[in-house]
């Protein structure tokens, strides 16, 4: 699974068709992700595991997010005034 | 125009159809079937928007993202162009 995951990383062009979000409106597929990331860190974190699997999430919404959502999302997220449950 | 003595209240198609007597009700049939087969089509969008789509959540504590409920081959559009649904496999990894 890690090296499915390693190279799929190496593979990584853009991010790919999500049949959730098959319409031309992507915010909601760059907020899950970005959602997604931190959650699978603090998943895979409290079960001791490597997260390097959690790197997908970010890849892909490093594709899709303007970066100023990402920015004040990290902001956000340090101020402990993030909207979403991680 | 109405006779002055004979005034009755009549509705805006009756008074149509009185003056211009070639008119008959039947003509109108079709706007009814366009009208009503239009209003259902909406009807029915709306609930399937209600009901199905990914994005709606009525009840927040038992359903708060029901977009991660899809499968990574389920289609929701009506009609997708160029999209071949069936060959799409998981891509996310798990956690």
């Amino acid at each position: 699974m890690a090296e499915d995951i390693k190279a799929k990383l190496e593979k990584y062009r853009t991010a790919p068709f999500d049949a959730r979000f098959p319409n031309q409106n992507q915010t909601r597929n760059c907020w899950s992700n970005y959602v997604d990331y931190y959650r699978c860190q603090k998943a895979l974190d409290a079960k001791g595991l490597d997260t390097q699997p959690c790197e997908w999430y970010k890849r892909v919404y490093k594709s899709l997010c303007p970066i100023s959502w990402i920015q004040k999302w990290d902001e956000q997220r340090e101020d402990g005034t993030f909207p979403g449950k991680i | 125009p109405l006779p002055v003595r004979k005034q009755q209240i009549y509705t805006d198609l009756q008074q149509l159809l009185l003056l211009h007597s070639k008119l008959k009700k039947e003509n109108l049939i079709p706007l009814f079937i366009f009208i009503s087969g239009g209003a259902t089509m909406s009807v029915l969008a709306l609930t399937r928007a209600a009901l199905k789509n990914p994005d709606v959540s009525w009840d927040h504590k038992n359903n708060p993202e029901p977009w991660n409920k899809m499968e990574p081959n389920q289609q929701y559009k009506l009609l997708a162009v160029n999209m071949d649904y069936s060959k799409l496999k998981k891509d996310r990894p798990d956690f």
